[in-house]
């Protein structure tokens, strides 16, 4: 066990941060899956509209993989799927039954899952149609269950804005965490790794090896915690899980079904009552944020508001989603403001130097603050990513597609989420998460 | 100002798509987001932003320039008092002084502003800011007595040839204001070589500057020469607090210095370029003194500390090298391409007969090395992580 310390960095002061108060969101009537959100799949429908299904009942795989199902997050009828264009399947909605049923499989004694072995604990996760759960890096996309890891890493700590606190939402939970840590662990021959904060209720965990880490965001990030304690390589695989989906997974093999609760924030400046809500995987938004929006018009983000993706009332909870966020769409103008740098609000790096990090929080709105400009390299970026990475000379060798050069300065070692800081405090207002995205669709591409 | 926002939404169809000044677009996106800020959002993560943009960097700069202007002023008129042996007021130091800079500062804008507008009009982008911080550049590092015409030629040589050619801001290889500055250097040497002394008022005044009267003698001691000097009041000092002639914004050291520590600490100025370069300018001031008693070359002998507050270095470190677009972009390459202008700018001032003043020039000449310096860091850097990926 050892400490890292992360100084480059930023936690952004936002208002909204969401209380220690776990409220009960109001019960959805319907979930869903959105195979739209999983990248580089192939998804190949195993229901139609009208069929009902199970907690646990497969919704569909990837052609890619056929192994790889993903399960339903609710008992109920397969109300409707909606198809994109070129008939990308969207979205596949859930209307909930009253009375709820799970299929059930295998289960086991906690004292057993650490001797399961990884062929048993493999087909336990696949036949549970939960292996979506992992992913990997590089790429952060859905493992490949074939290839065995290099080494697994579990984030127990969320410096994200506005992120769920999982010393709060996990408090109940932690023998099914320690029991999904047993099956997964089970999965690499190399180690498996769980970092936390410093003083943590995940410090007494067992086998893994536990780091801590400072709470700078992105040290939460489990692409900074990788780049720090067993850095990527070519060749070398490691696989992600989310603290919520370890402790599914530990149910699943207590149980012998599929549990799909967890514990979401709903924050942001845009939220009368910011506060930990219980719900469940794939809720609907509207059920979220039920009577909690502020004004109407805002931008309601599924995840944090730095990686999360546009939402509306009408959708769902992302698959790897913890938070919902909203903030206000505001279109006030402010008089001769580029006058006032002292004055502004919700300034990160200029008024850092008069005044520290202070404690005020900012209502930030969705406001770009300045217009796209050419990079003048002020170090804005260098400042708050924590990684032996050069991300000006990355940038540009990503423009210029120079795949040899982008593998040289660690391409595959990034993943937009670490950069969105990046992107955040960029004068330039330069869309850096969304480069290193194309840059690692390029190296992916090319194999 | 709520009525000010709906007069100007009303004009700004005339020059949206299919107005009738479609082409002054980027002209009227200036004033528009000039006036208020831009209402532009977020479309992709992160949804949220900082607020700081190039605006903001660029106003910052300009923020720490303001006291040269006023000091540069009063200097004028100070010089120009000491030259026709008249003694005057603060005020009419100071009036004097905004008669001669308040045109050239108006030159520069008019000429800069219009070549961005052009550029901007025709390349269908946004005003760049980067102009704004060139435009106060320039009428600092020239001297009183330039001619407003040469002002107007040389910034449209920076503007169009130091920049807008490469792309506008950002995408320049040399500092545009600079560039400027070379180009009068070059193009009328008569007026700008720094020979002799720059003072408004009087026709054919003559004298000659701290740094030339060192480089005219040959085997003297240049500190007890400049302390020799009646004419103007060379001692460390007085160069340092800054009442001596020289171009407007350059001579007063002590509120560049100060200027200098404002853009540190606002994190828009690199620290390790400033280091770099006082760490050069010291080391080789050093080694010429060592070795002045070598040579009949009266310069070797200037100690370090009045090569400080002589010329245009500390300025031209402070606001010019600090350039981030035109400086090395990373942290390593920053010192070297700091340290190299400290070095060059003593070896043209001591060894270099031609010129008195070197800094100009080894800025420029950094400049054109910088990417060089920045490829040799990330090659250092791609080499650590070749040898970790093969272990």
């Amino acid at each position: 066990m050892s400490h890292i310390e992360i100084k480059k960095g930023h936690n952004i002061r936002i208002t909204g941060i969401p209380s220690e108060e776990i409220r009960n969101a109001k019960i959805p009537t319907s979930l869903s899956i959105q195979p739209k959100e999983f990248k580089s799949i192939k998804p190949k429908l195993m229901v139609k509209e009208g069929d009902s299904v199970s907690i646990g009942s497969p919704l569909f795989f990837d052609k890619n993989n056929p192994n790889i199902k993903w399960a339903s997050p609710g008992c109920g009828e397969v109300k409707e799927i909606k198809f994109g264009p070129r008939r990308v399947i969207e979205n596949i909605i859930i209307e909930l039954a009253k009375e709820e049923e799970a299929v059930i499989q295998e289960s086991f004694e906690a004292s057993a899952i650490k001797s399961l072995g990884r062929e048993k604990v493999l087909q336990c996760i696949l036949d549970g149609h939960l292996f979506p759960m992992i992913r990997q890096r590089p790429f952060n996309k859905i493992a490949n269950p074939d290839q065995a890891p290099d080494a697994i890493f579990i984030s127990a700590v969320n410096t994200a804005p506005l992120s769920v606190n999982l010393e709060i939402a996990m408090k109940d939970r932690l023998s099914s965490f320690q029991a999904g840590i047993d099956a997964l662990s089970q999965l690499t021959e190399g180690k498996m790794f769980l970092t936390t904060k410093k003083y943590s209720i995940f410090s007494d965990m067992q086998h893994c090896e536990i780091n801590t880490i400072s709470e700078l965001h992105p040290a939460g990030n489990v692409g900074i915690q990788i780049h720090h304690i067993s850095p990527l390589k070519p060749k070398k695989i490691i696989w992600t899980v989310d603290v919520n989906h370890v402790a599914i997974l530990g149910d699943l093999f207590l149980t012998g079904s599929y549990q799909p609760a967890m514990i979401a924030s709903v924050a942001g400046p845009g939220v009368l009552n910011p506060s930990h809500v219980k719900t469940r995987i794939g809720a609907s938004i509207s059920s979220l944020l039920d009577n909690q929006l502020a004004d109407g018009n805002s931008r309601i983000i599924s995840g944090d508001v730095l990686t999360g993706s546009h939402s509306s009332l009408n959708e769902f909870l992302g698959y790897y989603d913890s938070s919902i966020s909203v903030l206000s769409e505001s279109d006030e103008r402010e008089f001769l403001g580029w006058l006032k740098p002292g004055s502004g609000k919700t300034r990160y790096s200029l008024t850092r130097a008069f005044f520290g990090q202070g404690k005020q929080a900012f209502p930030f709105s969705t406001i770009l603050n300045g217009g796209k400009r050419a990079l003048v390299p002020v170090d804005a970026w260098e400042n708050v990513l924590p990684m032996d990475i050069m991300p000006i000379a990355l940038f540009r060798s990503i423009l210029a597609c120079d795949i040899e050069e982008m593998e040289q300065l660690g391409m595959i070692e990034c993943d937009p989420e670490d950069f969105a800081l990046c992107a955040f405090a960029c004068p330039s207002k330069i869309e850096l998460s969304a480069v290193i995205q194309q840059g690692l669709d390029i190296l992916e591409a090319e194999g | 100002m709520k009525s000010l926002r709906n007069i100007m939404n009303k004009i700004a169809p005339v020059f949206e798509e299919k107005g009738k000044l479609e082409k002054l677009y980027p002209l009227w996106e200036a004033i528009d987001v000039g006036i208020f800020n831009s209402n532009k959002k977020t479309n992709i993560g992160p949804h949220i932003r900082d607020s700081v943009d190039i605006k903001r960097v660029m106003i910052m700069v300009v923020f720490a320039l303001l006291p040269l202007y006023i000091f540069g002023a009063i200097n004028i008129g100070v010089q120009s008092g000491i030259a026709q042996n008249v003694s005057q007021t603060w005020n009419q130091n100071f009036v004097i002084g905004i008669k001669i800079l308040l045109p050239i500062f108006l030159v520069t804008f008019i000429t800069g502003g219009l070549w961005e507008v052009i550029f901007a009009s025709v390349r269908k982008h946004d005003i760049n800011e980067g102009f704004f911080v060139t435009g106060f550049l320039i009428p600092l590092i020239v001297p009183p007595t330039i001619p407003l015409w040469q002002v107007a030629v040389a910034t449209t040589f920076g503007v169009v040839i130091g920049k807008e050619i490469f792309g506008g801001t950002g995408y320049n290889i040399f500092n545009p204001a600079l560039t400027a500055r070379a180009f009068i250097f070059f193009a009328y040497p008569g007026a700008i070589s720094g020979d002799k002394v720059w003072v408004s008022g009087v026709d054919g005044y003559s004298g000659a500057t701290g740094l030339s009267i060192p480089a005219a003698v040959e085997g003297g001691n240049a500190k007890a020469l400049l302390d020799g000097v009646t004419q103007f009041d060379y001692s460390w000092w007085n160069m340092f607090v800054g009442w001596i002639p020289g171009s407007i914004g350059e001579t007063s050291k002590i509120l560049i210095l100060l200027a200098g520590l404002f853009l540190i600490l606002t994190k828009i100025a690199s620290w390790r370029i400033m280091a770099g370069g006082l760490l050069g300018l010291f080391a080789t001031a050093w080694l010429t003194n060592s070795l002045s008693s070598y040579s009949t070359n009266t310069m070797l002998s200037l100690p370090p500390e009045y090569h400080l507050v002589m010329g245009g270095f500390l300025f031209g470190l402070v606001f010019m090298a600090t350039d981030p677009v035109s400086a090395a972009q990373t942290n390593k390459g920053r010192w070297i391409y700091g340290f190299c202008i400290g070095a060059m700018t003593i070896i043209i001032r001591s060894i270099n007969p031609a010129y008195p003043e070197g800094t100009m020039l080894a800025i420029l000449f950094m400049n054109a090395f910088s990417p060089l310096i920045d490829y040799f860091v990330v090659k250092g850097n791609i080499k650590k992580r070749m040898v970790r990926y093969a272990k």
